[in-house]
């Protein structure tokens, strides 16, 4: 019936409580002053200006500005570096939903021992991109691994390279969905199973037109974490070590070997920003129509 | 042919067993071959995979857990990562907290706009941000450091974010009794919001830890010296060995999973809270 | 002890007012219930002396004291939530010992406070549960928990909010009485806001019937029931509500009359500000309105509804709808059947159409 007040009313207490709030958001402010706004500030300003190392002669740094930004933004590595990103989000992501989803609809069921097929199926969340990896190594090394006759899962092979390295996003992701995804089904009230069963939908017609669309904020929170994911591949790729032509994007802006110019790195970087802006705005505005927000 | 309905009830039970048991093969597949190449002679194993074999262990080398266990580069490593997990766990419960109280109980102006630039952050994660906070952590000589290895992640925008979803939670009738009971506010804090949010914080605690642990791309930049690796970093040059000392990089693996696989089974429940918490609108 | 005083307070909420103006006095050991629908600004009036929402304009004075600036823990109130507002995570004992733990100014030592909590719960028969936690007890047990909490503070001023509506029908009718004898023996002011009227009827020593963040008018139940201000409070109490027909004032030869679509109606209480033709508004209650073949008012019955000892028939006449309440002894009706009904004169109540206002 009434709006909430807060507490704290009387007119000097209102400037204690400014004063409070203050001094508890500060900490939070003061780490992401430091290590994200700023950063953004400065990857911009690392666009416009090639900054002066030389200290003690003095002189101040060098405008480039939209020259290098154009140039770094049409250059071949972004370009193909941003390709091969969005081709390991095409084969991790969906794959990985798909069978994700197959794991939590095999065991969101009351059977024997399923809290242990359950511990398995979560068993790769527990596992970091790092151990998956060396784990996928055992499959992908060129010299020893079991899949190295396998000529689609070729890591040194210019067309299955990023085939092959997908496979260990493919398994932690379905790890991941299958977690999430049981966790939805399980919270599905047991009456709209059996509605739909009164009203004679089969097992499954019932998957996709009941079941499907309840979850489907899940799959759609999925969608955007697991996306973003892959747009911040880096782990996989610097420890199996594919091909040159299956370097994602951050890849070219961590730039371990050293080859790339700091302008363009910081250009680099500024794009992964914007793709995964886009990725998340578009993934919410274009599904949210269509997702079903239970209550 | 009269069907029992016992017995197809238990003929689709084998079915959904069998189907599990196949999805459950495909799933530890590449956990079981990691083991073998452990727990197997590096050389002897080279030549089995080569004649054909490769399913199964060669020449047992138990000892190699033992190895790693022992090798300072492993040990240090994994304590370097407990420390900085630690760190992080602590600090980013701490900012939460006090960010996400101030967020939910206290009345000042600017509100929408301070929680927007707080979880805002979460568009700026340290992939984006890496090389201008490589620069800062230069600059400010933390190159090698703990703290260096741990500043960026003090606060965290995704925590700040599910303890103010905690603290809504927190019904307003109970704000109101306590106002009247004479709570200020950090005795209200203390003495409810957080005691009332435990299961949340549990939770956060929880993934922030996972997250921690995991962490690869900070630490590999923030830091060069062999001294100052975490585990995840470490296990990329535990690969990097003599030829009968191939197995020590998979047996590292393992062991560094093994603490993560504990807490994932003790607190199940707690982490698919926190792991679908952004999933579950309202 | 102290007394509750309104004068002239309004409560306005970004735009939208709440309470409108409020002027009322509750005496000192008073039960005064706060009754009216949902909405309609009694919640927000007892917030008001509780200190949870701030008074737009006017004064608020708690004994002789004005609280307008007075933070709630300052004031020398307790209130009653409706969903307990117990701590979840606290048990019996650290609830009820809460007010005496959490404010400075009214701490007390470790004794003093060990003998509040234990009168408390002696009171509300709470002494078993003092170290469970609220969890773990049921519905009418949490609520006297809240109960003890209130008492503990040995407040002037108990303020309660819907206390009962969560609690069954039969718990609250109990619980009913242990509030009204509660307020005996602790001899404080009572403030109790509701929108159910048996619950005002059966507690209250007055009513305040608020709707639209107006005051519509103070009583006793007794004189709520049986003088109503005005057609809101006419017809919000009492159920079945009162029967309301519209018509004309005309001269019937022996005096005024009041001719409506189904009929007529007399009244036998002097009223003066009628004249002919003016629009009048008569409310009946369902008791007063009797079937009789010499009645003056045509009705049509729709439905019959049972109850046991009574029975009411649901019907129409002319435009109005109409309710009559019958003993289950009466004569059968059936439906659609067509009667006459003849209106008990002295238990017929004049409105004026435009300001609702009574007219006698």
């Amino acid at each position: 019936m009434a709006t909430r007040p807060s507490p704290g009313r009387a007119s000097g207490r209102r400037a204690r409580d400014s004063l409070l709030a203050a001094s508890f958001l500060a900490p939070a402010f003061a780490v992401f002053a430091v290590f994200a706004y700023y950063p953004l500030y400065r990857l911009v300003y690392l666009s416009l200006y090639r900054p002066n190392r030389n200290t003690f002669i003095g002189g101040s740094d060098e405008w480039i500005g939209g020259s290098n930004i154009i140039d770094s933004l049409t250059s071949s590595t972004f370009l193909r570096s941003l390709a091969v990103t969005a081709k390991f989000a095409v084969l991790t992501v969906p794959m990985g939903i798909i069978l994700g989803v197959l794991l939590a609809v095999a065991a969101d069921r009351k059977l024997r021992g399923i809290r242990i097929f359950q511990t398995i199926f979560s068993s790769t969340v527990a596992s970091s991109v790092a151990v998956a990896s060396v784990v996928f190594f055992t499959l992908l090394q060129p010299e020893a691994g079991l899949w190295r006759n396998v000529s689609w899962l070729s890591i040194k092979q210019p067309g299955s390279a990023l085939v092959a390295i997908s496979t260990t996003a493919v398994w932690q992701n379905a790890g991941l969905t299958f977690v999430i995804v049981l966790a939805a089904l399980q919270a599905l009230p047991s009456e709209v199973r059996e509605a739909a069963e009164l009203d004679g939908y089969g097992p499954v017609r019932r998957f996709f037109r009941i079941t499907v669309p309840l979850i489907s904020p899940a799959l759609l929170f999925l969608a955007v974490v697991l996306v973003i994911h892959a747009l911040q591949a880096y782990a996989q790729f610097e420890i199996l070590k594919p091909t040159n032509d299956a370097q994602p994007l951050l890849y070219k802006i961590a730039d371990p070997e050293g080859v790339e110019t700091i302008s363009s790195r910081a250009v680099y970087s500024l794009g992964l920003f914007v793709v995964s802006l886009i990725v998340s705005i578009a993934q919410f505005g274009l599904l949210e129509r269509r997702v079903h927000y239970g209550e | 042919m009269a069907s029992n309905p016992r017995s197809t009830r238990r003929a689709a039970d084998l079915g959904w067993y069998v189907l599990l048991t196949v999805l459950s093969l495909v799933i530890l597949f590449p956990i079981y071959t990691t083991f073998i190449r452990a727990i197997s002679s590096p050389v002897p194993y080279l030549n089995s995979i080569k004649s054909g074999g490769g399913l199964t262990p060669v020449e047992l080398d138990w000892g190699v857990f033992w190895r790693v266990i022992k090798e300072p580069g492993f040990y240090r490593a994994m304590l370097l990562s407990a420390g900085t997990s630690t760190i992080i766990v602590a600090a980013q419960l701490l900012t939460s907290v006090l960010a996400a109280y101030a967020l939910v109980f206290i009345d000042f102006r600017g509100k929408k706009l301070a929680f927007a630039l707080l979880v805002g952050t979460l568009l700026l994660p340290i992939e984006v941000t890496l090389i201008a906070n490589i620069e800062t952590v230069r600059d400010l000589s933390l190159f090698n450091s703990l703290v260096g290895l741990t500043a960026p992640f003090l606060a965290w925008g995704f925590g700040i974010f599910l303890l103010r979803q905690a603290f809504l939670g927190v019904p307003s009738e109970l704000r109101d009794a306590a106002e009247l009971d004479g709570y200020g506010h950090l005795r209200f804090l203390f003495r409810v919001a957080v005691p009332i949010s435990r299961p949340i914080i549990g939770s956060f605690v929880l993934i922030s830890f996972l997250a921690a642990w995991n962490q690869y791309v900070w630490p590999r930049f923030a830091a060069d010296e062999e001294s100052w690796q975490t585990i995840q970093v470490a296990l990329r040059t535990f690969g990097q060995r003599e030829v009968d000392q191939l197995n020590f990089g998979f047996a590292a693996a393992i062991l560094s999973a093994l603490p993560l696989v504990a807490l994932l089974i003790i607190f199940q429940r707690q982490l698919i809270r926190g792991l679908t918490a952004g999933a579950v609108k309202g | 002890m102290s007394s509750v005083v309104f004068d002239h307070v309004s409560k306005v909420f970004d735009g939208t007012v709440a309470v409108d103006g409020l002027d009322l006095t509750i005496h000192d050991q008073e039960f005064m219930v706060l009754l009216g629908p949902s909405g309609c600004g009694k919640t927000t009036a007892l917030r008001m002396i509780a200190g949870l929402e701030t008074v737009t304009s006017g004064t608020l004075s708690i004994g002789d004291r004005v609280v307008n600036d007075i933070p709630a823990s300052d004031r020398d109130i307790a209130m009653v939530f409706q969903s307990y507002a117990l701590y979840p995570h606290m048990t019996v004992r650290k609830n009820i010992e809460s007010p005496l733990v959490a404010h400075r100014g009214r701490r007390v030592d470790a004794a003093e406070r060990e003998r509040r909590v234990r009168e408390a719960a002696d009171i509300l028969g709470l002494g078993d549960y003092l170290e469970r936690k609220p969890g773990a007890l049921s519905g009418g047990q949490r609520q006297r928990v809240a109960l003890a909490r209130a008492i503990v503070r040995r407040p002037e001023v108990f303020l309660m909010d819907e206390p009962l509506s969560n609690l069954d029908a039969k718990l609250r009718t109990q619980t009913r009485t242990e509030i009204v004898e509660l307020h005996r023996r602790l001899g404080s002011t009572f403030v109790y806001v509701t929108h159910d009227q048996v619950e005002a009827m059966t507690m209250a020593t007055r009513v305040a019937v608020i709707a639209n963040g107006r005051l519509q008018q103070t009583g006793t139940p007794d004189e709520v029931y049986r003088r109503p201000a005005n057609l809101f409070v006419a017809t919000f109490i009492g159920s079945p509500p009162m029967n309301v027909i519209r018509g004309v004032a005309r001269d019937n030869g022996a005096g005024l009359e009041l001719a409506a679509a189904a009929g007529t109606l007399t009244w036998s209480t002097p009223v003066s500000a009628v004249g002919i033709g003016s629009e009048l508004v008569a409310a009946i209650r369902p008791e007063h309105l009797h079937v009789d073949p010499a009645g003056t008012l045509d009705f049509t019955v729709r439905a019959i509804e049972q109850l046991g000892h009574e029975r009411h028939l649901l019907g129409r006449s002319g435009d109005a709808d109409v309710v009559v309440r019958q003993s289950s002894a009466d004569a059968p009706i059936a439906i659609g059947e067509s009667l006459r009904l003849r209106p008990d004169p002295a238990e017929v109540h004049l409105f004026d159409p435009a300001t609702e206002a009574r007219v006698d």
